[in-house]
């Protein structure tokens, strides 16, 4: 009972409370950076409420949140109203039972209950369908922004939950390849497996499968539609896309389940293909045997991640958005065979009987064929590339 | 399988209840002043014209019917993908290797073929939409 129960219930509460915590800093984080960028300040007035003390406006997320708390709920006229409510509650939902099956660590040397087990990190330790899992319930969310952007009956909103579709749909298929790919190398869909499998040899996908972690990458970008792939939600263009018509806690449950998404495939980034909580010469890649091992793979896990979304704001203010035509002629006429041919590699790479004759079974071989196949396949690419409109600046001849 | 099967379910009734207490939150604060203008669909100031349930573009369509090609095949790759990897030296066999030594399939080889095939056909199909122009978006 204490095992099947309560020791998930804490970790969930935890988890929950850590995430949601962590979002609301990462969106101050994220503000300070667009400041830094633009060279302006950025929120900094916000600190300990009715005092003068400033803390580098680390009291905003909180002000925000109590705003739109206090915001008037309004559900417009000519809504679904079930719909209408229903679409937030799906996004947020389903963006946060991914994390059911994400590691945030190894395992902690804390035997509690019969089996004398390492307590793991991992809310469903040893979850075999975990990447299944993953992507099944992002393909839930993508449902709950079709249905706001359907529900609230409203022009922009529909346009943007038709844009919404279609962009989820088409990058899809190379966010599974990319993922295939890892998976046809560890053999199992157990993220805490797939860290082991790189952790034992020490080389972590991303330097095996270059062209699988672009691939995969781009495509996490345009999952979490992010710039430059927000089309669901460009302001210029569509005001806010799905979330037009809606407004307080509806609004910002949109906005917090959009963030977590971000974090959610940072994890899945640095776990698949950046060798999850392991370092050389300083984590180790067996079982932990003590505290300071388990708490330092967590650590490295964490920085990990913290970098990756680094990266992902700092890619936000430093790229303009792509139009929804080269959007579409990325996702299917690049990544798409980009996606198949590392799949179509790796399975040439890790055959027997292949590998035999090739050489394939040392690690150096492997590495020299899969960088030379990455590098052309990007060159061919950028020879060949899909014919799109020409939007180069053109001079009009006045007609007379 | 049960020690997965409840921390999920725990973990997605959680999140529901998470999700659904922050929209509900937003009901019991707040003021609620109703005017006609608000409950119009928003259209930048303008008086809404038309319907929203109109006709949308076709392209929607055809990109949700390769979607939905492409995705299931490639879900048929994952058995495979999970299967094909070969045990370490010492441990017992697994996936594909298991299935050759239970006579399941008669050799590795004609596993790999077949996922080759099948790949093939993939390929085709892909070419064929490419040429067809579903992908194409002016």
């Amino acid at each position: 009972m204490l095992e099947l129960f309560a020791i998930p219930l804490v970790k969930i509460v935890v988890l929950i409370g850590a995430l949601m915590t962590v979002t609301a800093y990462l969106v101050l984080l994220e503000r300070k950076m667009a400041a830094w960028v633009q060279d302006r300040r950025g929120p900094d007035r916000v600190g300990v409420p009715l005092t003068k003390i400033r803390l580098f406006g680390l009291g905003q997320p909180l002000a925000d949140g109590l705003k739109f708390l206090f915001k008037e709920e309004f559900t417009p006229r000519h809504v679904e109203p079930l719909l209408y409510t229903l679409a937030p509650v799906v996004t947020l939902a389903s963006a946060l039972a991914i994390y059911a099956v994400i590691p945030m660590g190894d395992t902690l040397p804390l035997k509690i209950g019969a089996s004398g087990a390492n307590l793991s990190m991992v809310v469903a330790p040893g979850c075999d369908v975990g990447l299944l899992y993953i992507f099944a319930l992002s393909s839930i969310a993508v449902y709950g922004v079709i249905l706001g952007g359907w529900a609230s009956n409203d022009k922009y909103s529909f346009l943007g939950g038709l844009r919404t579709s279609a962009q989820m749909v088409a990058y899809e298929l190379p966010l599974g390849l990319g993922i295939l790919g890892v998976v046809l190398v560890s053999g199992s869909l157990d993220l805490g497996k797939i860290i082991h499998q790189q952790a034992d040899s020490g080389l972590w996908f991303a330097f095996t499968q270059p062209l699988g972690l672009v691939v995969f990458v781009v495509a996490a970008f345009a999952e979490a539609a992010r710039l430059p792939f927000d089309l669901p939600e460009c302001e210029q263009e569509l005001v806010g896309g799905y979330h037009t018509e809606y407004s307080g806690m509806r609004l910002i449950t949109f906005l917090i389940a959009e963030f977590m998404h971000m974090v959610t495939v940072s994890f899945l980034i640095v776990i698949l293909f950046f060798g999850g909580w392991h370092f050389w010469g300083l984590t180790g890649s067996g079982p932990v045997e003590s505290w300071g091992q388990g708490i330092l793979r967590i650590g490295v896990l964490m920085a990990k991640v913290f970098g990756v979304i680094l990266f992902f704001m700092m890619v936000r203010w430093s790229w303009p958005r792509f139009r929804f035509d080269q959007l579409m002629s990325l996702a299917w006429k690049v990544m798409l065979p980009q996606g198949l041919l590392n799949l179509a590699l790796m399975a040439v790479l890790c055959e027997p009987f292949i590998a035999e004759r090739i050489g394939s079974r040392h690690w150096g071989v492997f590495l020299l064929i899969s960088w030379a196949v990455a590098l052309l396949a990007w060159l061919v690419t950028a020879l060949v590339q899909p014919s799109g409109p020409e939007n180069s600046p053109q001079r009009v001849e006045p007609s007379i | 399988m049960e020690s997965t099967t409840v921390p999920i379910l725990l973990f997605v009734v959680c999140a529901l209840c998470l999700a659904v207490g922050t929209v509900m939150a937003g009901r019991f604060f707040g003021p609620r002043r109703s005017t006609p203008v608000k409950g119009m669909p928003y259209e930048s100031g303008m008086d809404p014209v038309h319907d929203t349930r109109r006709r949308f573009d076709v392209r929607f369509h055809l990109v949700a019917i390769a979607f939905l090609v492409f995705d299931v095949e490639v879900l048929f790759l994952y058995p495979w993908a999970v299967a094909s990897k070969q045990a370490a030296q010492g441990d017992p066999a697994r996936g594909i290797d298991l299935a050759v030594q239970s006579q399941l399939v008669s050799s590795r080889e004609m596993v790999f073929f077949g996922a080759a095939a099948f790949f093939v056909l993939l390929l085709v199909g892909y070419v064929y939409d490419w040429r067809k122009g579903v992908f194409r978006w002016r």
